[in-house]
Order: C-alpha cells, then structure tokens, then sequence
C-alpha cells in the first residue's frame, strides 16, 4: 500500500496551541478590518466582514478550540467552506500569523471532537485539522 | 491542481429597491418602502392585552385602529431578541395587519443589490431577513416583513380578538 503524499495547511495559532486548515481552502489572510455586526442568533458568529464586495461571516472559532481565554485575535483567515448545497467564504479570528506547511497525517485516536478531521505530526506537536464547517455548527461554550 | 470545487456562493439579485433604514437597539436594519403604508408616532396606540395570547405572543405590545382595520404592533427589539429599546415609531404595514415599533426611522434610500444571507447564520435570522444590503460600506439586513407576525400567529391573534368582540375585521 502506498503512503499517502504530504499535502499542503495553513497552520493557524489561537493562543499557545495551533490547528490547520487544507490549504487548498484558504483564500486570504486579511489584516483586521471593521466586523459589523447586526441581530442574530447563530453562537459562534460575531459578524460579517465586507472583502471584495462579498459579505464574510466571522467565525469565532477560538471560543470552542481554546475556550473564552483565548488572546485577542490580529488577522482573518478566510476559507472556503462547504456549507449545505454552496461553498461559502468563512473568517476566522486567529491570534497571529499564520504558516503554510506540508506533512502527512497521522491516525486519529478516536477520542478527537467531531470537528476535527485529522492530525499533523509536526515535530513534537501534534496540530489538528479543523473542519470548519462542522465546527461553526458547534454551539458556544456557556 | 485540482479543479476548484463546484457550487460558489450565489451572487447578489441585482434589482433595485427602495428600503427605508430604521434603528433598533443600536442596530440599523432596512425594510422594502413598498410594504410599509404609514409610519406614525405612538398617539393613539394601545396597550395589548389579551388574557393568554399577550404571554404565548409577547414581543406584541400595541394595538392600533385605522379605517376600521386593527394592527397588531410588535416590538421590534423583542422580535429581534434584543435587550428592551426604546420604541418611539410605527410603521404600519401594507396588506398584512402588522405594525413595527422601532426607535426611529432614518432615510428611505435605493439599494442596487440584495446579498444571502450567509448560510453559516443558522438560527432565527434565516427567517428574519430577506438578505443583506451593503450601503456606503455598511451591511444592512433587509428584513422580512412577514416574519413580525407568522401567520399561526395571526391566526391566533383573529381567533382571540373574535372571541373577545365576537366579530373583528383584520
């Protein structure tokens, strides 16, 4: 059986751990811009962006993948990512700057939260991959 | 490379619209000019009261009688789940019997395209907007006038005022 081939992520810090994201989602890694925000009621968006004359929703993933004291967030990454029938632009707050990295994945352990897709093997550390969609349909830690 | 993936997010419908922006909690939202008929201060409102209905519908806190029709105010913060505002505007809508209380009404402009709401909003909103307006950089939902009051809800709202007056006209 043939090793799978190393496949390029963008790893992404949120305070002291990072996690990654296929890199053939990743559009944009933009400086921090206005989010504007309106009534709603979905947990983790905190508002919309405007990038290109297209409307963003910021996911605040940071409150599920580190918890509340996650430190202030400085970029957006922007991803693709497969919503319902469409493929839709999501920002994600993270903490600093990002790096792009290619490494094989390691197996799963079974006791991964369902939002995580794989694992890297990245020295020492272990970086999980983070599918984004089931993740922005976690509900918010109270 | 692999070929990008299937389905984008849908462009904007590009069709001009006149909205009139309105304030709620803080919040500027905008709503067609063709389905608001009147908008009014609070003078002749008055309070709704309806044994169990005031409590199963509670965001409906006035009533209104124009020509022989009665409206049914919502409070438009407590629609939106917002902490209480201060409500001092009505818009009176067109063909259902719905009004809006709202803070203030701002300008009646022309938008040039409505956006999706993104579908990573997947709570009530889907159902309060009809999409998003970008407006001199800003985003402005446009809301859907006919979620203030579901029809379940106005036909509870008939059937209460029937049985209270015996015959209503709405």
């Amino acid at each position: 059986m043939m090793a799978e081939p190393d496949k390029s992520y963008v790893l992404f810090p949120l305070g002291e751990k990072r996690f990654a994201l296929p890199a053939e989602t990743v559009t944009e890694l933009a400086r921090p811009d206005s989010v504007q925000t309106f009534p709603h009621r979905t947990p983790l968006l905190t508002g919309v962006l405007v990038r290109r004359g297209k409307i963003v929703p910021v996911c605040d993933v940071a409150q599920v993948l580190v918890g509340a004291a996650a430190p202030p967030r400085k970029f957006y990454l922007i991803a693709n990512c497969n919503l319902g029938p469409r493929q839709e632009l999501t920002a994600v707050p993270v903490t600093g700057e990002c790096e792009l990295a290619s490494a094989a994945r390691v197996p799963l352990t079974g006791m991964e939260a369902p939002y995580v897709s794989g694992l890297l093997a990245m020295g020492d550390e272990t970086v999980a991959i983070v599918a984004l969609e089931k993740l922005i349909c976690v509900e918010a830690p109270q | 490379m692999k070929p990008l993936k299937q389905t984008r997010s849908q462009p904007p419908q590009a069709a001009r619209e006149d909205v009139i922006v309105f304030a709620v909690g803080g919040f500027k939202l905008a709503i067609a000019a063709s389905v608001v008929k009147e908008i009014r201060g609070m003078e002749d409102l008055h309070a709704f009261a309806l044994g169990g209905i005031s409590a199963q519908i509670s965001k409906l806190k006035y009533t209104l009688e124009r020509n022989g029709t009665t409206y049914f105010v919502v409070d438009a913060a407590q629609h939106f789940l917002l902490p209480e505002s201060h409500g001092a505007r009505v818009m009176v809508l067109r063909n259902v019997p719905t009004g809006v209380l709202v803070d203030s009404t701002d300008r009646i402009m022309e938008i040039s395209s409505l956006h999706a709401l993104p579908r990573a909003f997947t709570h009530e909103e889907r159902g309060w907007y009809r999409g998003l307006a970008v407006v001199n950089g800003a985003v402005v939902p446009v809301v859907n006038h006919n979620a203030f009051l579901n029809k379940t809800e106005l036909e509870i709202l008939r059937a209460g005022l029937e049985r209270v007056r015996g015959v209503v006209t709405v």
